[in-house]
């Protein structure tokens, strides 16, 4: 066998081997990596949404998924926003749970960042920026308080704190959120998404 | 062909040959990930499964690949497994799979894997592949380790999650940024090298 045909043959061998070998791994992995994922995104919407015990996708584009949360009755609870946007350092992902007319935070859960350990990855952290977003009025825009307040009571309904040594990983977040609710209050206007009106069954 | 014991085939990637410390390679997941303990014990063990797996198969089939292609065949291979270790990852060690982040695919790139293959496996037997393989893999797993510790333990004060720092202690916070990987690695380099030096004066 001459060289060449040799060349072809072995690359072409080794190439359909291995193809067809992953190919069988990735079926055989492909329920269990989905599984993983929603499990992370179920977990999130029972966090962010207090009650909930069954979530469900409602509207879904490039930056942005909307769930809906629903208690054991099967009745909305409220809103789960999964969006995403630039942090300091990489991408963010976060949930913020909202009440079913939109116009109140429930509680915030950072699902990925890679900020600044020590500084701007306080955002993930409970008692330092967490507790600060929970039941507030996100009728508009919020903004931030800065210098940071020491207790979630001396901050305006709109306002949100400030970690202290990590302004735009703090301001990442708040864009995120603000963007977000903003493409939600559009879309309702738009038609494409209601609220109000899902199926409470 | 190699003509060293069986056992001297395995230390030498501990010591004399160690892929980070004595022969530099493979220094991006060696950087990029060791900031935690669990992530760079993660990383080298996925790394273990990749080299000695492509070192088993290269070996075995080498006297069909043409010269040629030998590179772009290793490369297949290597590839192979570590989409393989990928999706394992992904579907059973999921939280880990997200902190190594793109690290693990690119242990495609890792030279201590391509370097093996070339120096070794397309040489040797696939026993002594399998030796020098599982040898050059404790090597990395041993050199991730000290350095994700040192970093860990000063940059968070914690091993594994674990408190070991009493209150008092401060985290050096830059040990678990960029810097303090090459921090780190430098001193330990110079450590390695301080330590060549001093046992080979004394042959």
């Amino acid at each position: 066998m001459n060289l060449y045909s040799r060349m072809v043959i072995v690359l072409t061998s080794v190439g359909l081997l291995s193809g067809s070998f992953l190919a069988t791994v990735g079926m055989l992995t492909k329920e269990r990596i989905a599984l993983n994922i929603q499990q992370e995104i179920e977990e999130a919407i029972a966090h962010v949404i207090p009650g909930t015990v069954s979530s469900e996708k409602l509207y879904e584009e490039k930056g942005l998924t909307i769930y809906g949360g629903k208690d054991k009755d099967g009745s909305l609870v409220g809103f789960g926003i999964l969006a995403s946007g630039v942090g300091f350092q990489d991408k963010i992902a976060l949930m913020l749970g909202t009440n079913t007319s939109l116009t109140r935070t429930k509680k915030l859960k950072i699902i990925e960042q890679k900020e600044t350990p020590g500084l701007g990855a306080k955002i993930e952290d409970d008692d330092a920026f967490l507790i600060f977003w929970e039941n507030k009025d996100c009728s508009d825009s919020l903004s931030l308080r800065k210098p940071a307040a020491n207790t979630p009571e001396e901050l305006a309904p709109m306002e949100i704190n400030t970690i202290t040594g990590a302004t735009i990983s703090s301001e990442s977040v708040l864009k995120i959120v603000n963007s977000s609710l903003e493409r939600v209050r559009e879309l309702i206007k738009e038609g494409t998404f209601q609220i109000g009106e899902q199926d409470v069954n | 062909m190699s003509t060293r014991s069986i056992g001297q085939e395995f230390t030498k990637g501990l010591w004399d040959e160690n892929p980070v410390f004595r022969q530099l390679l493979g220094l991006c997941p060696t950087l990029a990930v060791t900031g935690w303990v669990i992530n760079g014990l993660a990383m080298a063990l996925a790394t273990t499964f990749v080299l000695i797996f492509s070192s088993l198969v290269i070996s075995s089939i080498k006297k069909l690949i043409p010269a040629q292609v030998r590179i772009a065949t290793f490369i297949v291979v290597i590839a192979s497994f570590v989409t393989i270790a990928d999706l394992f990852l992904k579907a059973f060690f999921y939280p880990i799979s997200e902190a190594l982040g793109p690290y693990v695919p690119l242990i495609v790139v890792n030279c201590i894997i391509l370097g093996r293959q070339e120096a070794f496996s397309s040489k040797n037997s696939v026993g002594r592949s399998f030796i020098d393989a599982l040898g050059m893999s404790s090597g990395f797993i041993l050199a991730l380790l000290i350095l994700s510790s040192i970093r860990e333990i000063l940059g968070a004060g914690t091993f594994l999650g674990h408190q070991v720092m009493g209150p008092w202690f401060e985290p050096w916070i830059i040990m678990i940024l960029p810097p303090g990987a090459f921090l780190a690695l430098g001193i330990l380099l110079g450590l390695a090298l301080h330590i060549e030096s001093k046992t080979k004066s004394r042959k």
